[in-house]
C-alpha cells in the first residue's frame, strides 16, 4: 500500500510539470459565440476589432470560440440560432467626443437565456481600442470565476530596427497591435521592463560607446546608468528591481556582470574567453541561466550566482542561442537546420532546471525571441513563417498556441 | 487491502485532473525600483524646447571640412572588409592576405595617427545578444590580428552591430555572407 501511494504521488509531481504535454481528449470548456453591434467603423474596422475580440477570448483558453462573425443591434433579442452556445458576448463600439472611443458589451447566459452582465469602457484615443477589447475579456473572464487573465493588459516593450544603425523603442500591447514609440534617434537596442509594475525601461544606446539607460515611460526621464566598451546589455532585472544581469564586454571580451543600482558595483560572474550572453535570474535568484559557446557552439547553461562552476542545461539541438527563464521553466530557442543555409527553422522548446524533460512549444517556422508572462504561464514569441510574420502566444498550461498577424518594421529585441 | 486501493487510486485521479491547472511557482511580492536622482543640469533651452514642432534650424554656418576628410575617406575605402563563416568569428584562411594588407594600411603615414574603429556585423540568422556578442569578438579577432601585426592597441576601439548594419538586404545565401563581415572606420 505504502508503494502504490509513493508510486501515485510520484506520478501527480511529474504531472505538474509544465515540460510535460498535456494531451486534452475532451472538451469540456463553455462554448461562446460573439455578436457585434458596433455602430462606429467601416466593416474594415469592425472586422479588426472582431478579430481581436476572438483573438483575446482564445487566447484565455478558458472558452470554445465560435468565430463566425455576426452582427445585430444592441437590444435585440436572443438570436434562438446560439442557442447550443453557452454564452453570448454582445459588443458594441461607438464614438465619444473628440477621440474617445467607448465599448459597450452584455453577456448573456443561455441557460437561463438571460443577461448576465453589462459593462461599458471607455478610451481617451481610438488608436488605444485594443486595451477597450482587453479589459473586457477579462472581465468576462472574471464574472465567469475563470483563472485570471489580467497580463492581457501589461504591455510589451520591443525595440525595432528602422534603417541600418538605426531602432526605435515601442511600447505596445500583449498582441502589438497598439505601439507607442518612446525613445528614438540612433541605435536604441535590448529594451528590458526595470520593474514589476512596468514603469521604466532599461536600454542600450548604441553610439560611439555603448550606454546602458534608465527611461521612465510615463515621465520621459532618462538617466544614465553605466557604459561599457564594446558591448553593453540588460539581459534580466532581479524582482526588487535592485540588480541587474549586464553582459559587458570591456575588453572585447563578452561575459556575465551583475550590478547593484543602489551601490554601483558591479561584479563578473562569468570567466570564459569566448561568448557569455543573455543571463537571467533562475529559481530563487541565486541561480542564472546563460547562453554560451563554450562548447563550440551557442547552448544554454546554469550556474550559482556565487560559484564559478558552470552546469550544462540543455542537452538538445547544436545551436540553442537564445533564452527566458521563469522560475524553474526555461524556454530557449533551438536551430534545427544543421548547416548554415538550409531551410532555417527554429524552434522553441521548454524545460525545466529540476527534471530532464524536453518540451517542443512549435513545430515549423523561425521562432524567436521567447519571453514569458510574468506569471510564468504563457509564452510569446516572434514567428516567421513562409513570408509572414506573426507574435504568438503559447498557453503552456492548456497546450494552445494562438498567433496575431505582425506587421512594421523588423524586431531587434522584445520583453514582456 | 482492496478497498485502500480502490481509495488511493480515486484520491490520486482526483489529484490528477487538477495538474493542467497547475501554476509554476511565482512570487508576486511587489517592489517599487528606486530611482536616483540625475546631477542637477541647467536647460539652456527649456523655453524653446516646449515649442510644439518637428523640424528646427539655425543660423549657422556649417563649419568647413578640412582636407583631412578627403584623406580618411581614402583610406576607409581602400581598407578591406574581413568576411566570416556561419557562426564563427575565427580569420579564415582566404582572409589573413586581406588583414595583412590592412594592417600595411594602417601603419601608413597617412594613417598612423588615426583611431581604428573596428565594426563586427552579423547576417540576420542569430537572435538577441548572441549575435551582437558574435559581431564583437569577430572585431576582437581582428583586432588581435592587427596587434600581432603591429598595429598599436591603444589605437583600435571596438564595436558590434549585430544585424543592425547589412550591407545587403536580400534573403539569399550570398547576401548574408556579405553582411558576415568586419569593417573599419577610421577617426581623427
Amino acid at each position: 500500500m505504502r508503494y502504490l501511494m509513493i508510486l501515485l504521488t510520484a506520478i501527480v509531481l511529474m504531472a505538474s510539470d509544465a515540460t510535460l504535454e498535456i494531451v486534452k481528449s475532451t472538451d469540456n470548456r463553455p462554448s461562446v459565440a460573439i455578436q457585434d453591434a458596433s455602430e462606429f467603423g467601416d466593416m474594415g474596422i469592425r472586422g479588426k476589432f472582431f478579430r481581436l475580440v476572438t483573438g483575446d477570448l482564445k487566447v484565455t483558453a478558458h472558452f470554445k470560440v465560435d468565430d463566425t462573425y455576426r452582427s445585430c443591434s444592441y437590444d435585440s433579442m436572443i438570436d434562438p440560432l446560439l442557442k447550443n452556445s453557452d454564452y453570448i458576448f454582445r459588443y458594441r463600439f461607438r464614438e465619444g467626443d473628440g477621440q474617445r472611443l467607448y465599448m459597450d458589451v452584455r453577456a448573456y447566459d443561455m441557460g437561463s437565456k438571460s443577461a448576465i452582465y453589462e459593462r461599458s469602457y471607455r478610451v481617451a484615443n481610438r488608436s488605444r481600442y485594443p486595451f477597450l477589447i482587453h479589459q473586457a475579456v477579462i472581465d468576462f473572464n472574471d464574472y465567469l470565476q475563470m483563472p485570471s487573465v489580467g497580463w492581457m493588459k501589461r504591455y510589451v516593450v520591443f525595440s525595432q530596427y528602422t534603417k541600418p544603425k538605426q531602432a526605435d523603442i515601442v511600447v505596445a500591447d500583449y498582441t502589438l497591435t497598439y505601439r507607442k514609440k518612446v525613445v528614438s534617434g540612433g541605435l536604441n537596442i535590448f529594451p528590458k521592463w526595470a520593474d514589476r509594475d512596468q514603469r521604466g525601461i532599461y536600454y542600450t544606446k548604441l553610439g560611439s560607446r555603448p550606454v546602458l539607460y534608465h527611461f521612465n515611460i510615463y515621465t520621459g526621464k532618462e538617466r544614465r546608468v553605466i557604459s561599457s566598451d564594446g558591448m553593453l546589455v540588460c539581459s534580466d532585472v532581479s524582482r526588487d528591481g535592485k540588480r541587474l544581469l549586464l553582459t559587458m564586454a570591456p575588453e572585447g571580451q563578452p561575459d556575465i556582470y551583475m550590478y547593484n543600482i543602489e551601490s554601483g558595483v558591479k561584479e563578473r560572474l562569468t570567466f570564459y574567453s569566448g561568448i557569455d550572453v543573455s543571463a537571467q535570474f533562475t529559481g530563487s535568484e541565486k541561480r542564472i541561466i546563460f547562453v554560451s559557446d563554450r562548447l563550440g557552439y551557442p547552448n544554454i547553461f546554469i550556474k550559482e550566482v556565487r560559484d564559478r562552476a558552470v552546469r550544462q542545461l540543455v542537452y538538445h539541438g547544436k545551436n540553442n542561442n537564445a533564452c527566458s527563464a521563469h522560475g524553474k521553466y526555461v524556454v530557449y530557442t533551438s536551430r534545427e537546420s544543421d548547416n548554415a543555409f538550409s531551410s532555417n527553422t527554429f524552434n522553441l522548446y521548454l524545460v525545466s532546471t529540476e527534471s530532464d524533460y524536453i518540451r517542443r512549444l512549435t513545430a515549423s517556422g523561425v521562432n524567436q525571441f521567447p519571453k514569458f508572462s510574468p506569471d510564468g504561464e504563457s509564452v510569446i514569441y516572434i514567428k516567421h513563417y513562409a513570408s509572414q510574420s506573426a507574435l504568438g502566444v503559447i498557453r503552456l498550461n492548456y497546450n494552445e498556441g494562438f498567433l496575431f498577424p505582425l506587421r512594421g518594421h523588423r524586431i531587434q529585441s522584445i520583453d514582456w | 487491502m482492496k478497498k485502500s486501493l480502490i481509495i488511493a487510486a480515486a484520491a490520486a485521479a482526483l489529484l490528477m485532473s487538477g495538474c493542467s491547472q497547475k501554476k509554476p511557482e511565482v512570487d508576486m511580492t511587489k517592489q517599487e525600483t528606486t530611482e536616483k536622482e540625475a546631477p542637477a543640469v541647467t536647460e539652456a533651452d527649456s523655453g524653446v524646447s516646449t515649442v510644439v514642432g518637428t523640424e528646427e534650424s539655425g543660423d549657422i554656418t556649417t563649419l568647413p571640412e578640412n582636407g583631412r576628410t578627403e584623406v580618411i575617406k581614402e583610406l576607409e575605402a581602400k581598407a578591406k572588409k574581413i568576411y566570416f563563416d556561419f557562426d564563427k568569428y575565427n580569420i579564415r584562411p582566404d582572409q589573413e592576405p586581406r588583414v595583412d594588407e590592412d594592417a600595411q594600411l594602417f601603419s601608413s603615414d597617412a594613417a598612423k595617427d588615426l583611431t581604428i574603429k573596428i565594426e563586427g556585423n552579423c547576417d540576420e540568422w542569430g537572435t538577441d545578444e548572441y549575435n551582437y556578442a558574435l559581431g564583437l569578438r569577430r572585431a576582437k579577432t581582428v583586432r588581435d590580428a592587427l596587434a600581432i601585426k603591429g598595429i598599436d592597441e591603444s589605437r583600435m576601439v571596438m564595436v558590434s552591430y549585430g544585424e543592425s548594419n547589412p550591407v545587403c538586404t536580400e534573403h539569399t545565401k550570398e547576401c548574408w555572407a556579405k553582411n558576415r563581415r568586419v569593417e573599419f572606420k577610421l577617426l581623427p
